[in-house]
């Protein structure tokens, strides 16, 4: 079955401000993410180009899960920007699971920057067919 | 209206998108063949006194996928993104599909110092970096005051 339920939804170059960083001012890029579920649970990726393993941060707190990032690439010191479509490089995105996802079990790979989350279903949630006893 | 209710200031808002449009409409007139505004991959220019350094955010790529080539000071950046998640799977509901999917290109007018013979490309952490040389003559020299 294919659904095409846009749960998630997105405004391409969207910036966001945390509201508990406002001392700090941080304006932080919104990843693109595919969310895909199947029968073992939701499978996740998020787009963080330059953003190596040290710097990258997937949290699980109060039923969110939290996945935080800083671009770094590597330029030399005397650079001068000219033109720059991504000038804040810091990412970040939260998301609620629901009590049926196991956020013990996540399952993280970043490659070639991208983050690839699956978040397995509890074994007591994943589909099942009930038996009909005959009466 | 209160803090309580939209998290952030109204004028903090206004202040913060102000930012955003100047960032986007100011500066550098932009070129003409820079394409539509958000386009796949985002790139970002900058130079020093003996290079033009580009860094292009292009996650999710095989390094055969790539493709940089420079034709009468034009830098260009094209290549192929494939889907990771395949329609026929079987029980499976995709709830968002934001990552860019496709063909791409992207192009970049050098300036004039530039030298095509002087180009090195690295992808790492899903950033396409691209160091282009400058020619001796268009390097910044100190003018001696006579």
């Amino acid at each position: 079955m294919n659904d095409n339920t846009q749960l998630a939804q997105r405004n391409d170059g969207a910036v966001v401000q945390r509201p508990e960083e406002k001392g700090a001012r941080k304006i932080t890029l919104v990843p693109a993410v595919d969310i895909v579920e199947d029968v073992n649970g939701v499978t996740l990726w998020a787009d963080l180009p330059g953003v190596s393993r040290e710097n990258l941060q997937v949290s699980f707190n109060d039923g969110a899960l939290h996945i935080e990032g800083q671009a770094i690439v590597p330029t030399p010191s005397s650079l001068r920007v000219q033109h720059a479509e991504i000038r804040q490089p810091h990412f970040a995105r939260s998301f609620s699971l629901s009590p049926d996802l196991d956020a013990a079990q996540i399952g993280a790979v970043l490659q070639d920057g991208v983050l690839k989350l699956t978040i397995p279903r509890r074994e007591e949630a994943r589909p099942r067919r009930i038996p009909i006893n005959l009466a | 209206m209160t803090d309580a209710l939209f998290g952030t200031d109204l004028f903090d808002e206004f202040d913060r998108l102000q930012r955003q449009m100047t960032g986007l409409f100011g500066g550098f007139p932009s070129s003409i063949r820079a394409g539509r505004a958000g386009a796949f991959p985002a790139i970002n220019i900058g130079a020093t006194d003996d290079s033009i350094e580009i860094v292009a955010f292009a996650p999710g790529l095989k390094q055969e996928d790539i493709e940089v080539t420079i034709d009468r000071g034009l830098l260009t950046i094209s290549g192929e993104r494939r889907p990771l998640w395949q329609h026929d799977m079987p029980e499976s509901r995709r709830y968002a599909q934001e990552r860019f999917v496709g063909a791409f290109r992207r192009v970049i007018e050098l300036p004039e110092g530039a030298d095509p013979d002087k180009v090195q490309a690295r992808y790492a952490n899903g950033c396409l970096s691209v160091s282009v040389g400058k020619r001796e003559a268009s390097r910044p020299r100190a003018i001696t005051v006579q």
